[in-house]
């Protein structure tokens, strides 16, 4: 069967689900990827959602964190100030999903500004719940498109810490979750060096070259010892995720 | 008991210029859009708003009403960035504390509290805080010794807030699925005013679960009773959001309709709604 790049690279973010944790979803590939897992390898996975839904179970993906089909299939439906004060910052979530318009060597995100945050290029959203998500999970996936504008050497803005603008700045703001742990684009993985913590190639997708993914970071990009090769998606995660995104 | 009833007039004109001005709901949720429409028709301006930010932000901003704006975000949920604000934030002239959104709960929570700030982790690291100079950390004076973001209270001068039944002494109670943070709204403020769906008897408001009562009257200061006055907004279980309505609202700057929603009066309004939706 044929896939795209971003088809393989939302089957990679849910293979990287592990079942029983508890995840924090935001709305488009994050969303997509928990509910693959979900209804693939992992049918006990908990997917909590911003708006208060704990353990929602969609046979669709909903079309925003409002959507109702999250509430109606949810455990347990709690408050936006709960989500917050009594799931995500005390730590109770294993993995968080987060993305942005660029993430630097150092797994930091950026959803503010492009440019400066006085003379701006580009204004963009900014936090929401972004930089709490990546500080309060127990760790960090990212999902992100590889092209060089988003894969930059520094950030223009730290809206989400990754391991700071030294790789060592999330050490010394303990007690922390681990930060971003994997970070699965449309070419392969990157993870961060256990010394370093600078964002490392440890995976490919099939049919990428290292050259391509070189190509495609804004830093010089080093290589894990040894790289795999990520495999194909199988015909059952793809059509689960075909229907998944029909159904809505 | 006293009847706290008045208009959407009565509450825009308690409004004085430079006040901070705390708007309940949550992106285009459950927003107190007529009261926000009278503000908009009043002459009052330079406010500092904070808002869980949706189209009440878009809207004020687009008027020029807004000289400071706290935020976490400002979004219409299904369109996920409010392009009327997106347009205000590009020009000049608008100051911003831009915030996480657990540090602007932590805020509200001070000031519900009466405490002057409230610790928290959400924040650290991350440039939001370095951006806002006057912001403090705080060191735990316990052995852990943790450094922590020490968010300011967001205390109001006047707060409103929308709910499905209210009666006319100030209680109020929501239906839907979630209470957002209007009762910290309402406690954080000095005035504080509920516009209601369904103005209701005492009797008929205590019919339900005590716990989504949650505004009483010793935090409310008027009641004003205004059907749809969460439109274009949703209000479960009443209505849902007019999608429709905020896809045109979301275009107003280029299908010609702004002048219309920013300035124009209730009627406009009101054709405006007869028109598109």
């Amino acid at each position: 069967m044929s896939y795209t790049t971003d088809e393989m690279m939302t089957v990679a973010a849910a293979r990287a689900l592990r079942d029983g944790s508890a995840c924090f979803v935001g709305i488009g590939q994050p969303s997509a990827a928990a509910n693959l897992a979900r209804r693939t390898h992992a049918p006990d996975l908990v997917l909590v959602y911003e708006s208060g839904t704990l353990g929602a179970k969609p046979d669709r993906l909903p079309l925003s964190i409002g959507d109702g089909i999250l509430a109606e299939t949810a455990d347990a439906v709690v408050s936006v100030p709960e989500i917050f004060n009594y799931w995500l910052q005390p730590g109770r979530i294993d993995v968080g999903f987060l993305g942005g318009a660029q993430i630097d060597r150092f797994g930091n995100i950026n959803t503010t500004v492009i440019g400066g945050y006085a003379e701006p290029k580009v204004r963009l959203p900014g936090a929401g719940g972004a930089p709490e998500i990546a500080t309060s999970c127990r760790e960090v996936f990212v999902v992100m498109r590889h092209n060089p504008r988003a894969f930059v050497a520094a950030v223009d803005f730290v809206t989400s810490l990754g391991y700071g603008r030294d790789g060592e700045q999330r050490d010394a703001l303990r007690p922390l979750g681990k930060g971003p742990t994997r970070v699965m684009t449309d070419l392969g993985v990157l993870e961060p060096d256990p010394d370093t913590h600078e964002l490392t190639l440890t995976a490919l997708n099939p049919g990428v070259e290292v050259e391509q993914v070189r190509a495609a970071t804004g830093w010089e990009l080093r290589l894990a010892e040894e790289i795999t090769v990520q495999d194909p998606p199988t015909e059952t995660e793809l059509s689960t995720l075909r229907a998944l995104k029909e159904a809505s | 008991m006293r009847d706290k009833q008045c208009t959407a007039e009565e509450v825009a004109a308690e409004l004085r210029d430079g006040m901070t001005l705390g708007i309940g709901g949550w992106g285009s949720r459950r927003k107190p859009m007529a009261l926000v429409r009278a503000i908009l028709r009043s002459p009052v301006k330079n406010l500092r708003v904070v808002s869980y930010g949706g189209p009440d932000v878009g809207l004020l901003c687009a008027a020029g009403k807004v000289r400071e704006l706290v935020f976490g975000f400002v979004t219409l949920d299904s369109i996920p960035y409010d392009p009327l604000f997106r347009k205000a934030r590009e020009q000049e002239g608008l100051a911003v504390r831009e915030w996480d959104e657990g540090m602007f709960y932590a805020g509200l929570q001070a000031a519900a509290q009466r405490l002057p700030f409230l610790p928290i982790r959400a924040g650290l690291g991350s440039d939001v805080p370095r951006n806002d100079p006057a912001l403090r950390t705080v060191r735990s004076p316990y052995g852990d010794g943790e450094e922590l973001l020490a968010v300011p209270a967001l205390e109001l001068d006047v707060a409103l807030v929308h709910l499905n039944r209210a009666d006319k002494h100030g209680n109020a109670r929501y239906l839907g699925p979630d209470p957002y943070f209007d009762d910290l709204f309402c406690l954080a403020a000095k005035k504080r005013f509920v516009s209601c769906e369904r103005l209701v008897s005492t009797a008929e408001l205590a019919e339900g679960a005590p716990q989504t009562l949650l505004c009483n009257r010793t935090m409310v200061d008027g009641v004003v009773e205004i059907p749809r006055g969460a439109h274009f907004t949703s209000c479960a279980p009443d209505y849902g959001r007019d999608e429709k309505f905020q896809r045109a609202y979301a275009d107003a700057p280029q299908n010609g309709l702004l002048s219309r929603l920013v300035s124009g009066s209730e009627q406009d309004y009101q054709a405006v709604v007869q028109e598109v939706s």
